[in-house]
């Protein structure tokens, strides 16, 4: 049998975070697709929509404010936000959602058993069921992400912030320099409403649009303390 | 013998027990093969990812792109970062080629009809090169049709060149016209030939008539880049945006004013607002103002006084002279037109006025405002009008034209249903298909050459509209054919090779880009110069194509040409008692027009407006809705003066203006692959085939249509209401900032 | 007699079904456990598409690993060679079997240059290390903390049939990540 080693554990070297500019985006949806066709998302067809399950890593949320004409549909993309102190890790029997040291909230497929408890207790709601097996005709699977697990029958999933592409990024303890990898949602937006990085690099992007004036974290009253926040759309007549 | 594990496992499986205890050790074949490829370059070793920069024609807009790919299959796209156009960034559509790749319901080889009507036999390329080269020989010049999306780059002098060597006629084909009318009013207003671009990012205040260019149109990627600056761009102030249009669209949605103005009065509009500039005194460009008004200032646009045009479209005039005032207090003020308010009768006038005003507010060719382009170096094949299109169908049914080939033109869904284009090729002898799918047009064909998917051709593409120098992009394939099918280009060449065209010296379409390489290589400036033609060529490849930034626009332009004192006379489609709607037929933000149905991703993107997505809807206000007496998911049938009818379920949308009828189009493909056949319905279907009086171009705005509902009901597949509201007491989801102000919450 | 028959029956019958529900239970428990035992084939490597000897070509060419599995020290996977790559020796330097003791060299080494070569069509190597889809295993860190390959591969330069020795489940690797201070948190290989 082996010796278990007993090993301090070491202090972080990462706690990732991202930022998203609500004044930038205009819920065009690239996030969206960026993120299914590298995260092996199953095709959600029309009875996925019909029946509410809809599997969508981000989605970008609308919400309607006044009546014709003085109506505003704003947007709001919704991810999981990696919660420091997140609802969805206590309940889970099996501990396979868990906090790792780099501030992400992980979701492990192998130990996932199903019993949804860690849906039902996001207030984001951010994760996502598989109700079916996901199919893809035999073609389409040649487009599947190797690096990225394909999720079964019974098991929850939700964004990773693309682990594989930090995992990638941060190999062999590499230092990384900001923006040198983005999640796929990140890198496919076109108005840069997103910015994604290391909250302990002070220097990064996303360490100084943290403390923006506009900042706010979804829910924040709840206390879970989201490792995503908005910059507030800017509303100049109002 | 002895028992391998494989014929064990086979045996096993066999019988009951094997079948449940051995079922989880049986791995599929494909999954226990590495493949070892026969050559791959040095660098290309299995297991590892390689990127190939590429550039792909996505409609009007044009995107750099990366594709990586793994032991020669594409993965993901990304968008280049040095493509000047999207700079990095790409949308939905561009994402989507890799389904269009490795779509299931692709046409896998040539494929030949045994009888009219009867099922397709498999031949191989050379005979149907052959048969292709028989048809063209056996035909006089001007009896074969050539019908293909808008081609820009180097294909389009392939197909140019094909159509010149074997007499036939070429026509480009864009179910929504392209963005002729724009052209033509760019050419009208500053004798441009391209498209201009525009600066958004620079600018401090745009105001657009009805495009959606933050959604669907022109180039949406490019010009969400720039908004993103505008909004919050380092180093400026947060620019406004206006926007004016009959449909709340992205683009509406993201604007800090959304005007709600009937479909056709944009120009009178534009010309109330040039009136109350002049009429303000604070001129940002008085020779403008004077040669757009041959010196007489307000009094020329008298026709157009804010108050008459707000009593004509009930616009009111407040917002009219406030809309003039902040286009002289910001500068530089971009102003921007197109999509359904193009798409009228007068839509000439229309974009003729809203063009003219950036003359006005000082902004043509300056930064912040409207760049010109240069002349593409590969003349483009535009998309044709509806009128020539019109007479392509009467020459179709008189047996003038008794030969089409199409390529992804897809006429039979395309054009308004009371054109009946279906008809029309019944009439014809011989239909070829080129298209990598079935639709309806290919399904009407008697010989299918199946070309490939944008990831495994070569070629160019010029964006047009550019971001205001000469760009070439270089399309390089990322994989190898995954069918047998040859590129739209491969498949001319080898038949112009048979037929003997002098003007297409290539054998294929690598070389072809291979000569234009040659040429830019040759100029020795640009984004890409290098010693030898050999390092030009992959140090191009590499960085997906070639840019000269000192390429711009020539600098001199004609005089302006005076503004009409008067409106041109609309005539009235439909009698507006009878016909009481507008039709505001939108673009899917996945799907398009209907060219991209067949894509899932595409299907399942959500309208960001409604979150409905994979059908069609109807969006009617509240209050409209009640006066029909319909409710959400009821459908309704909705008809125009044509007598064709469509029925879609209604969405009550509160931003949906009382008059309009907002129907989304892309769907009601009765082919085109099991997604998206069978689904929604086709707007273009009941659309009168009315004209832009001018330019011939299809007036796809100006429809007007009547509403009754039925008792039944389809409930519209969306995202809004899947998650149940989750606010706390007190507590909003999305804040807003006002400047100035401390931060307060938004109701 | 009819009671006898049923006397013997019954016990035989139970025996039998004990015995393969027994064996059937050993299999189970024992492939959950480590691997399949080796019968029937199960201890076997795959039947590859040409019988390619790696004892050849590290014991007597003295080949290392990384010549031909380019991409172990860099990459997640560590890569299987281009048939064009075979033919660099295979091919101009004519090592063509001729010498070989083995009877089979020359009609094996001979597919290189046969059918496989003409067509596009690559060759087909049978896996013999698979992990399940939930586990994204790097080489690459493995390799360059110094571990060399026969860690996990064992001897592989006196197989002639390549063989999976060690079993390569969870607790083998979470035990080896524990004894060298290597990373355990649940991303390190599930995503």
């Amino acid at each position: 049998m082996a010796t278990r080693a007993q090993t301090q554990p070491k202090p972080p070297a990462h706690k990732w975070g991202m930022v998203i500019d609500l004044d930038r985006c205009t819920g065009c949806q690239a996030c969206v697709i960026a993120c299914q066709a590298e995260n092996n998302v199953p095709i959600n067809d029309e009875k996925s929509f019909l029946d509410g399950r809809v599997i969508e890593w981000i989605r970008v949320e609308r919400y309607w404010e006044g009546d014709f004409p003085d109506v505003k549909a704003r947007f709001l993309p919704v991810l999981c936000q990696h919660c420091d102190n997140a609802p969805c890790e206590s309940v889970c029997p099996v501990y396979a959602t868990y906090h790792n040291n780099e501030g992400l909230n992980v979701q492990v497929y192998n130990r996932c058993v199903g019993t949804r408890f860690c849906g039902n207790n996001c207030p984001y709601h951010a994760r996502l069921f598989n109700y079916w097996e996901p199919v893809w005709p035999e073609d389409l699977r040649n487009q599947l992400n190797p690096d990225v697990t394909v999720r079964t029958r019974g098991i929850m999933e939700k964004c990773s912030f693309c682990i594989q592409r930090i995992r990638r990024a941060t190999r062999g303890g590499k230092k990384v320099e900001d923006q040198a990898f983005n999640p796929a949602c990140v890198q496919a937006c076109p108005t840069d409403a997103m910015t994604f990085g290391d909250l302990l690099n002070e220097d990064s992007r996303v360490s100084r649009m943290w403390e923006d004036e506009r900042a706010y974290r979804v829910l924040e009253a709840l206390g879970t303390n989201p490792s995503v926040k908005y910059l507030k759309q800017v509303d100049a007549d109002a | 013998m002895p028992l391998t594990r494989r014929q064990f496992l086979k045996w096993a499986g066999a019988t009951g027990v094997g079948a449940v205890v051995f079922n989880g050790c049986r791995v599929p074949d494909h999954e226990i093969a590495v493949q070892s490829p026969v050559e791959m370059p040095e660098d290309l070793v299995t297991g590892r990812d390689n990127y190939y920069a590429t550039a792909a024609q996505l409609g009007t807009a044009s995107e750099g792109l990366l594709v990586r790919v793994m032991e020669g299959r594409a993965k993901k796209i990304e968008g280049n970062p040095d493509h000047p156009v999207n700079t990095g960034k790409h949308g939905i559509r561009a994402e989507a080629l890799l389904q269009a790749l490795y779509h299931p319901d692709r046409i896998k080889r040539p494929l030949l009809r045994i009888a009219k009507g009867g099922p397709f036999r498999r031949i191989t390329w050379q005979e149907g090169i052959e048969r292709l080269t028989a048809i063209l020989q056996a035909r006089e010049p001007g009896q074969t049709l050539i019908a293909t999306p808008p081609l820009r780059g180097r294909i389009a002098d392939v197909a140019r060149g094909f159509a010149e060597g074997s007499g036939a006629r070429l026509l480009g084909f864009d179910p929504l016209g392209g963005d002729q009318v724009v052209r033509e009013a760019a050419r009208r207003l500053y004798g441009q030939t391209a498209q201009p671009d525009f600066d958004i990012a620079r600018a401090a205040y745009v105001l657009n008539f009805g495009a959606d260019f933050l959604g669907t149109w022109g180039n949406p990627t490019r010009y969400a880049r720039g908004y993103g600056e505008f909004r919050q761009g380092a180093r400026r102030s947060r620019g406004k945006l206006t926007h004016i249009g009959a449909r709340y669209s992205v683009t509406a949605a993201a604007a800090d004013r959304w005007v709600y103005a009937p479909p056709g009065s944009e120009g009178l509009i534009a010309m109330a607002v040039a009136n109350a500039v002049l009429d303000g005194g604070d001129l940002p460009d008085a020779d403008a103002a004077r040669a757009l008004t041959g010196g007489r200032g307000a009094a020329a646009l008298q026709a157009f006084a804010p108050s008459r045009v707000a009593a004509q479209t009930g616009v009111s005039e407040d917002v009219i002279r406030e809309i003039a005032r902040e286009l002289a207090e910001y500068k530089p003020a971009l102003i921007i037109g197109g999509g359904p308010a193009a798409a009228q009768a007068n839509g000439l006038f229309n974009m003729t006025a809203v063009y003219a005003l950036n003359a006005l507010a000082g902004s043509v060719n300056r930064p912040g405002g409207l760049i010109f382009n240069p002349p593409p170096r590969s003349q483009e094949v535009p998309a044709a009008s509806l009128r020539e299109w019109r007479q392509a169908l009467t020459d179709m049914r008189s047996g003038d034209v008794t030969a089409v080939l199409a390529r992804d033109a897809n006429l039979v869904h395309g054009l308004p249903g009371a054109l009946d284009a279906t008809g029309a090729l019944r009439s014809v002898d011989t239909i070829v298909s080129f298209s990598a799918f079935l639709d309806e047009t290919a399904e009407m064909a008697d010989l299918i050459l199946p070309c490939s998917t944008p990831l495994e051709e070569w070629g160019t593409d010029e964006p047009n509209p550019g971001p205001g120098y000469a760009t070439i992009g270089f399309q390089q394939p990322a994989v190898n054919a995954y069918h047998d099918t040859l590129s739209f280009g491969d498949a001319l060449l080898r038949a112009a090779g048979e037929l003997g065209v002098a003007a297409l010296p290539w054998e294929n379409m690598r070389e072809a880009t291979r000569a234009l390489a040659q040429e830019l290589h040759e100029q020795r400036r640009g984004s890409v110069v290098q010693p030898t033609f050999a390092e030009f060529w992959k140090r191009t490849l590499e960085r997906g194509g070639w840019w000269d930034t000192g390429a711009t626009a020539d600098a001199s332009r004609p005089a302006l040409p005076q503004l009409p004192a008067q409106a041109p006379g609309v005539p009235q489609s439909a009698d507006a008692s009878r016909y009481p709607y507008f039709l505001a037929a939108f673009e899917g933000v996945g799907v398009g027009a209907g060219q991209y149905a067949h894509l899932p991703w595409a299907q399942s993107a959500p309208d960001p407006i409604t979150t409905a997505a994979w059908g069609t809807w109807v969006e009617l206000n509240p209050h409209t809705a009640d006066e029909l007496g319909v409710k959400n998911n009821d459908i309704v049938i909705v008809e125009s003066a044509t007598g064709r009818t469509l029925r879609a379920p209604v969405y009550i949308s509160p931003a949906a203006p009382p008059q309009v009828a907002a129907i989304p189009m892309g769907q009601g493909h009765r082919a085109f692959t099991g997604y998206a056949a069978r689904r929604g319905a086709n707007p273009l279907d009941i659309m009168e085939p009315a004209e832009e009086a001018e330019t011939g171009a299809f007036a796809w705005g100006a429809t007007r249509v009547r509403i009754s509902a039925t008792n039944r009901r389809n409930v519209v597949p969306k995202l809004e209401g899947i998650e149940p509201a989750r606010q706390l007491h007190g507590e909003e989801l999305i804040f807003t900032h006002t400047p100035g102000r401390k931060s307060e919450q938004d109701h | 007699m009819g009671n006898t028959l049923i006397k013997i029956a019954v016990p035989v019958i139970g025996l039998a079904a004990a015995l393969v529900i027994a064996l059937v239970g050993y299999f189970v428990v024992q492939s959950w456990w480590s691997q399949p035992p080796a019968v029937l084939g199960f201890g076997d490597g795959p039947t590859q598409p040409i019988a390619f000897p790696h004892t050849v070509h590290v014991t007597t060419a003295g080949l290392d690993c990384q010549f031909c599995h380019r991409t172990v020290s860099t990459d997640e996977a560590a890569g299987v060679p281009a048939v064009a790559q075979c033919r660099f020796c295979h091919d101009f330097t004519r090592i063509t079997g001729e010498q070989s003791e083995s009877p089979t060299a020359e009609a094996e080494i001979a597919k290189l240059i046969g059918d496989l070569i003409e067509g596009p069509d690559p060759v087909n190597w049978a896996r013999v290390h698979r992990l399940p889809d939930h586990v994204q295993f790097v080489h690459a860190p493995h390799i360059q903390q110094g571990f060399s390959c026969s860690t996990c591969h064992g001897d592989i330069a006196s197989m002639e049939v390549v063989e999976q020795v060690r079993n390569l489940k969870m607790r083998d690797c979470v035990d080896c990540h524990r004894n060298n201070e290597a990373p355990t948190d649940c991303t390190t290989c599930h995503y």
